[in-house]
Formats: structure tokens, sequence, C-alpha cells
């Protein structure tokens, strides 16, 4: 039986950034859709946009809202899949304070 | 200059074009590690999900998981990560993570229909070993039983299988896996005398073409789908072809899209297999060499109760798995009313469509994968399917070589590692032993110290007739580990509740969090999840993959391995041996059941200082030895020196894995293939030595209906199945906030015109109803599955909708394995 989804978990940290790189496979003939859908998901970015493959930074206040963004881009028209690579987290309220990034 | 965010940018852009294959400098790679927190304890183990067996880095930090991330180290997949890999160290921490023993008690003393109460391990164990006793003084081996999972570690599964055969002498072990691959492994044995794939993941980078048979990669094996897709797309000559009952995100690759009539896959098979033949296509040198040749039992029944009027109709429901030697001449006709036409017409597939891909098997120049998991395996005839795969790659000799290959996925972490190469089936001992033979327990008897003809050599009872048993009382100490089955198992309102709650019986549930199965037992223990412990698991190419502890388990949760062994030493052999063979062999009187299975001499010869310094071992330190390198190594000699051989323990904890055959410290990627399995002498070629002949068997079987097809009453088929975001019953990803967020519910997904039909639309509150039961939610009509009409598709992760109060409870009689995806519904508004 599934948690009230709003409680469960330690709670949210405050002014969180995160900051996700996914690659996508894309259907070459869909790219420039594809590109267009991703131009109205705030906080995406598209970096590297080749033949097949894209690669996508996702930036977003938790990591719920970069699984969304991964989820909806898995499933957008035209994406054979997105894959997530490399997560950040920046607690400006960590010890080390920005420089001492954690990674997930 | 880049600001520091700017930097973080740019590094996460190289290492996903590197994870990519695009060329961007390795330097991501360096600059990532460099950039781990060193605060942090990076540590490596494989996913706790799926069957792929991706590598993780776990970090820690003050005892508590913080962070994971896809291993760049790990070949598997290179650094990805799908979304619920994203979000493993979530799983340990729900909210209602269990952290107590829990009993039903009603005035302080346990009652069936008692409230259920925090009590100690002590009392826990107290009341489950009297209630054990009981049954067994009552009934004998017969009555009591457990329930696991292709979940346990391999130690886990092993201590399992200890403790129930030769400890309470009984085969009535049968692991979850039952429900998902069981139709594979038992195909595997009757076609090489091996179970698991020959072949490996890096047949992907070297594969002509892919076949998907209703496997659904881009959402249940999202990773491997990115390396068909890499393939794919960078090689225009590939081709994909995807077949299912009903259109899902996979189509979305396919060259060859193919919608076909549930059931009618077999057909295809066939058709395959004579298009092959009839344009004189067959590999004859290698068909000459290395195949014989048989024809298989047909009209073998459903696997139903006995008194069914299915079984009691068919001709073959009592010896289904009978076969006899025929020739090639013999399968060629038998496979020739195969026809195009006949095929087109049954499956109601184009024609050009199955003509392209049957060109993709027959093709010589074509190097072709197959890929399947529930569709094939989740089947009424499942085995069969299976051997009319293999049937095709035989004839054209496309097997045990780069690209070219049978791929039977799996859905569990470690349904190959452990519930297959252990042996935690109801008829295997490690290393594909079977129990029916005296030989074979004779050798397990010996490995394990333990007396002649101690060990059963009847068959247990299945996971499907578990509850069958439960029902009808006449399986009564009952106890459940790490499984859902109450949400996994088919008409489930009518064939398992019912024995859970039966007052003739005791009900045990080890899990993390409280599951539907977890609320219908009599008694509850918390358990250890994944890193919480020391484990292994193997995934579907045969990788062998370690991890060390990294936290501690909550409150008062135990791994499954510590429950096994400390319930142990309530017994002592004289409570549950035969007196014959405690007089034959005296020197095994009045000790416990863990002297003589753990405290062997052999598993545990290995001293607590050979654990690693760096890492806690809870087990190890409760029982005074290195348990699980004690378990691992016995365990390991079943299989060493004839074809599942096993690295050294330690090797496993430094590397991401290892593919067995591990020979002189290599792994194997295709077996049976001289130059890369070491088993095959120079000269032979090909060798499928799992057979005294080596020889593999191609099987011909026809075409058999499903057991329950859509009729006036019940118009729709109804298949099941999972989706991206949750991983099977939902127990672990509904309690990640964000997974539940994205897909909370089951819903019914329909053709808008079958919607439309019943006066239904998008949303709509609807009654999915069989035969033997219904569950209710609303109606989807758009999204990522389409299924055609007549067909609608539910998944099965969601607890509070429990669509296998719907299913039938038909198996494949050879396999015993359940038909999760073919029952007839009706839809009605709510």
């Amino acid at each position: 039986m599934p948690p009230d989804a709003a409680t469960a978990g330690p709670p949210p940290p405050v002014a969180e950034r995160h900051l996700a790189s996914l690659l996508l496979h894309v259907r070459p003939d869909r790219q420039a859709m594809v590109r267009a859908a991703m131009a109205t998901m705030p906080g995406t970015e598209l970096h590297i946009d080749q033949p097949g493959k894209m690669v996508v930074t996702v930036e977003g206040p938790h990591e719920g809202w970069i699984a969304d963004r991964m989820t909806a881009l898995h499933l957008l028209d035209g994406v054979f899949s997105a894959v997530m690579v490399f997560h950040h987290i920046d607690r400006p309220d960590d010890q080390g304070g920005d420089d001492a990034p954690s990674r997930s | 200059m880049l600001d520091r965010r700017d930097f973080i940018k740019a590094q996460a852009v190289a290492a996903a074009a590197a994870a990519g294959g695009i060329g961007l400098p390795a330097a991501a790679q360096t600059s990532m590690v460099a950039g781990e927190d060193t605060a942090l304890k990076w540590s490596k183990a494989p996913c706790r999900f799926c069957g792929t067996g991706c590598g993780v880095m776990v970090a820690t930090k003050d005892n508590r998981i913080v962070a994971t991330h896809g291993d760049m180290q790990a070949e598997v997949n290179r650094g990805l990560n799908c979304v619920k890999g994203y979000f493993l160290s979530k799983i340990l921490y729900g909210q209602d993570r269990l952290t107590q023993p829990l009993l039903r008690l009603r005035d302080g003393q346990y009652h069936k229909e008692g409230e259920f109460q925090p009590v100690s391990w002590d009392r826990a164990f107290d009341e489950m070993a009297r209630q054990w006793k009981r049954v067994l003084k009552e009934k004998g081996p017969d009555a009591v039983g457990m329930f696991g999972s292709g979940q346990w570690t391999i130690w886990e599964g092993y201590a399992a299988s200890k403790l129930m055969r030769a400890g309470f002498r009984t085969n009535n072990l049968d692991p979850n896996a039952r429900h998902c691959m069981a139709s594979a492994a038992v195909a595997f044995i009757r076609t090489f005398g091996m179970d698991e794939p020959m072949g490996c993941y890096d047949d992907f980078e070297n594969a002509d073409a892919f076949v998907l048979w209703g496997s659904n990669m881009a959402e249940m094996h999202p990773i491997l789908w990115t390396r068909v897709t890499d393939r794919r797309l960078a090689h225009g000559h590939v081709k994909v072809a995807v077949l299912s009952t009903f259109e899902h995100r996979s189509f979305e690759l396919a060259d060859i899209p193919m919608i076909f009539e549930p059931g009618t896959d077999l057909a295809i098979l066939n058709f395959i297999a004579n298009h092959i033949i009839q344009t004189n296509r067959v590999n004859k040198a290698f068909v000459e060499t290395h195949c014989n040749f048989r024809l298989g039992q047909k009209d073998i029944g459903y696997g139903l109760r006995p008194e069914s009027v299915l079984e009691v109709r068919a001709a073959n429901a009592k010896d289904p798995a009978d076969s006899k030697p025929i020739d090639f001449d013999a399968f060629a006709k038998f496979v020739s009313t195969y026809t195009l036409d006949y095929t087109a017409e049954l499956t109601k597939v184009p024609k050009e469509r199955l003509l392209a891909l049957a060109e993709l098997y027959a093709d010589p120049k074509t190097k072709v994968m197959s890929l399947w998991t529930m569709g094939f395996n989740q089947h009424v005839r499942g085995v069969w399917a299976n051997h009319m795969v293999y049937n095709i790659h035989l004839l054209t000799g496309k097997i045990s070589e780069p690209g070219n290959g049978p791929f039977s996925l799996t859905g569990q972490p470690s349904a190959c590692g452990t519930a297959r190469e252990v042996g935690t089936f109801a008829h295997r001992l490690p290393a594909d032993m079977q129990v029916t033979n005296p030989t074979h327990r004779a050798h397990a008897e010996e490995a394990w110290k333990l007396p002649k003809d101690l060990l059963p050599g009847k068959i247990g009872y299945h996971a499907v007739l578990m509850d069958r048993m439960l029902k009808d009382g006449k399986l009564n100490a009952f106890w459940i580990m790490v499984n859902n089955n109450l949400q996994a198992a088919p008409n489930s309102g009518n064939e398992t509740y019912p024995g859970y709650r039966n007052p003739d019986n005791f009900i045990v549930v080890s899990d993390a969090y409280p599951t539907v199965t977890a609320s219908a037992a009599d008694l509850i223990l918390p358990a250890a999840m994944w890193v919480e412990k020391e484990g292994a698991y193997g995934n579907a190419e045969r990788r062998t993959h370690f991890w060390h502890q990294l936290v501690s388990a909550p409150g008062e949760a135990r791994s499954d391995l510590w429950q096994l062994m400390e319930f142990s030493k309530r017994f002592t052999t004289d409570e549950v041996w035969p007196a014959a063979v405690l007089d034959a062999n005296p020197s095994y009187r009045g000790k416990t059941l863990f002297d003589v299975l753990y405290r062997n001499g052999t598993v545990d010869r290995f001293p607590l200082s050979e654990v690693d310094a760096g890492y806690a071992n809870d087990e190890s330190k409760d029982f005074g030895f290195y348990v699980q390198k004690g378990l691992f190594e016995e365990y390991a000699d079943f299989g060493r020196g004839h074809g599942h051989d096993l690295a050294p323990f330690d090797r496993y904890h430094e590397v991401r894995g290892l593919r067995w055959p591990v020979v002189d410290g290599k792994e194997t990627r295709w077996r049976y293939r001289e130059g890369h399995d070491p088993f095959v002498k120079a000269g032979e070629g090909v060798r499928f030595y799992g057979n005294p002949d080596g020889k593999a068997n191609v099987f011909a079987f026809p075409y058999e209906p499903p057991a329950e097809s859509p009729d006036q009453d019940f118009d729709l088929w109804l298949v099941t199945g999972r989706v991206l975001e949750h991983w099977h019953s939902g127990s672990m990803t509904m309690r990640v906030p964000e997974l539940y967020k994205a897909m909370p519910m089951a819903l019914v997904f329909m053709h808008p015109d079958d919607a439309k039909a019943r006066g239904l639309r998008r949303g709509s509150e609807v009654r999915v109803v069989s035969r033997r039961g219904e569950m209710q939610t609303r109606v989807e009509t758009r999204g990522r599955n389409k299924p055609p009409r007549g067909v609608v598709f539910v998944p099965w992760f969601d607890s509070a909708r429990l669509i296998n109060k719907c299913t039938l409870d038909a198996t494949d009689p050879i396999s015993k394995q359940t038909d999760f995806k073919k029952c007839a519904v009706k839809i009605v508004a709510a």
C-alpha cells in the first residue's frame, strides 16, 4: 500500500538545485519535433544534437521534478529512450557551501 | 571564464556524451571521479530491481545511503541509469518500513484472527517453531513449505534450499521466479541439457536484427534498450521486429511491427521454421552435426485443477512433457501445414510482415538476436514457445556466436543467479541437478556432509500448487520470503487468499514493507534489504555480481539469511529426521539443524578476519564466521569443473561481475562455441555439452489455443504486465513518492472504439470483470499502451487495484508457470 505521497521520505531540504544530464536516443526523422517539444519544458536544455542522439540537461528544485521530466522525455513521441547519466545536487546550506557539492 | 554552475553543467554534458558513445573527451570520466565528494563513501553494487544487472555506485554517509548513480565501469550499463535505478537510494527509506516482528495476538496469545502486535525475535521464532513442529508431527514434511524469490541473494537461496530439503526433508520450496521464467528454464534444460543463455549482452553490438517476441524492452529493460537503439541507429542495415498483442513503447523503433492474436505466436514460430525449410535455407551441416529431432506431446491441458473440464478433456494432461525421437523429414512435414496463408489468417498479421520477419531468420547473412520475457514465459504453451524459438536458431545454425542467439531476458535481479543456478525450484538442486535423480541427491548429500538417503526425491509443490494445497489444508506451515505473492498470484481471490487465511495454516511473511501478502499473514518478520547486507546476484547474461553491506538495517530488521540460519537453531535432528537415518548415523543425533547444515566444517571454515575491514557484516558477526563466503564456496563447488564454474569468492568483490563459466580467471561470453567456451575442445566447433551426445534438441509442437478466450459474455482479452515506473508489485517503487506520483494507479488501457462501444471514454470509472473476480479502475484510451480492438491491458503493480483477482490460474503444464497474458474479461461502467 502506497504511503501518502506528500509525506513519505525525509522532508525536502530548502533551496536545493538539482541538475541532471540525460542521454536521449531519438528517431532522426522526428528530431525537429522532439526539439520543439523540449523547448516547451522549462528547465530543459539541449546541449548535443546529433542524428539519433541528444544530450540534455534538466534543472529543477527537487529529484521528483527531474524524474518527471525524465519520464516525460522517455515517453515523448520520437524518443526511444531517455536515461540518466549524471545528477548533481547543490545545497547552499551544506557545510561546505557551494564548494562541496554532492553528486547522486 | 566558466562559473561554477556552467562548469558542473559542462561536466554533466560530457559525462552523458561519454556514456552515449558521443565523441567527447574521455576526461569527463576522470573529472567525475575527482569530483566525487570526499565526505561520501562510494561503493559498487548491482541494482536492486530487474534482471538486467546494471552496476550502480552507492554513496553512504553516517550509515545512510545519500546518493546512487550508474557505474561507468559496469559493462552492462556503462554509467546509464533508468528512472527506477535513479531512485534506488530511496527504496530503503519508505515511511512504513517494517522494523519489528509482528504477530497476530489475542489476549496475549497467538490467534489466527488476532491483531498484529510487535513481539521480540525470540517470541516470533518460538511461535513459528511451535507451529512447524506441530505440523511436522501431525502431517510430516509434505505439509511445510517455503515460497522464496528471484530477489534472494545467492547465499540466501542456498541456505533456504539446505534448510528445506536437508533440514525439513521436503522439496516444497519454490521461488516467485516460477511466475516469471520457469518456462524459459525448463526449455533450456530440455533443449541444451543446461540452463541459461549461451550468449550475452555483447550480442547487442554484433547483431544485424533484433526480434522482440512479446517483450517491451523500452519500458521493462530500458538500459538494454539503449544498446538496441544505439545499434539500430548507428547501422542503417539493422532491423528491429517487435511482436506483441498490443502496441507499446518499443514499437517506436520497429521496422517490422506486428500485432498478433493472443497465443498465435506459436503459429508464427512454426511458420518461420517452415519458411526456412521451404526456401532451402536450413544450415544442413550444422543440423546434421549438432541437432536431434523430437516429436512433442500434444493436447496437454492447461495446468488447472485436475477436476477442471479442460484437464479432463485433454488427452495428455498426465504426461505433458513426453516426446519421442523423429528425423528432420518428419519435422519438416510437421511444420509444413504452417503456410503463409494459414498463419496470416490465424494471427491476423499481414503476410508481407510475416515474410519480412521470417527472412530475418532465413537469410544466412543476417545475424539475429531473439529476445523475450513474459510474453513467451507466461503462456500456457510457454515451454513450447521457448523450444520453437530455439528451433529456428538451430535450423539456421544462428546460435552461440557474436550477434546470433536466442536470448531469454529476466525480470528479477537474481532469477538466474539464485532461483535457477542455486536451484530453489521444487524440482532442482544446485548446478542444474534434479531432486528426482538419485545420483544427484547422493552428490548433494556428500557435498553437504549429510547422511546417505536423507534428501527427499519427490518433487515438491510448485507456486500455484502451493496456493491450492494451502487452500485445501494440505500445506499448513508456510514461509514467504522477499515476494508479494498475494498480489502476484493468479486468481488470487479464489486460490491464494483463502489458503493464507485457512485456520489450519500458519503463514509467515518476511518483508521490508507491509505488502498485501504480509497483511494476510499470521507472523510478519522485518527484512533487511539490498545493501543492508552483503549480497550476490546473478543476472540474465550469467553475470555473478557481489556487493558489500553498506548500511545497517533499521530497527530489528534482519536479513533473510540471518532469519533462515537463526530459525534452524530451533530444531534438532531428532525432531525432524527419521529414526532410521539417525540409527544408521548416530553421530548426527542431538545436533541442531544449524550445526548440521551451517556449522558443518565447510560453511564455517572462513574466519571473521577475512571479512573486509572496511565494511560491516551483521550476519557474520552474529554467527562468528564469514557466513557468505562459506556458503558461496560450498555452493560453488557443485558447478566447478563442469561448465558452471564460478570464480573464487573474493574476486567478485573486486570486479563488476563475471559471466560463468569462469575458468582460469576468464569469463565466458559465448557458450558451446570453440574459441569462446573452454569446455569445447579444439576441432569440435560447436558442442552442446549439456547433453551427453553433445547435440541440441529440436522439438515439433503444434499451435494450440489458450485456456480461455473471449466469448459473448466476457468479450475482451485481458493482458497484464508492468510499466516503466514500477517494478513488479510496486512494494518498493510505490514507496518512492516521485515514482508513485508519476504512475499512481493501474489503469485499464483500451482502444477508444472499444470504450465508445460500451458508452465509456477516457477517465470513466469501470469494473474489469472475469469469471473469477473483478477490480475497479479508470479507462485510459491514450498514452503509451495502445491495445487493438478486443484487447485490454492492465498493469499489476497497484495493491489497491488487484488485477490478479481476474486472472486465470492456468499454467503451462510442463513448466507450471502461469499465463498472465490471456484470459477473458468484460468491462462495464462502475
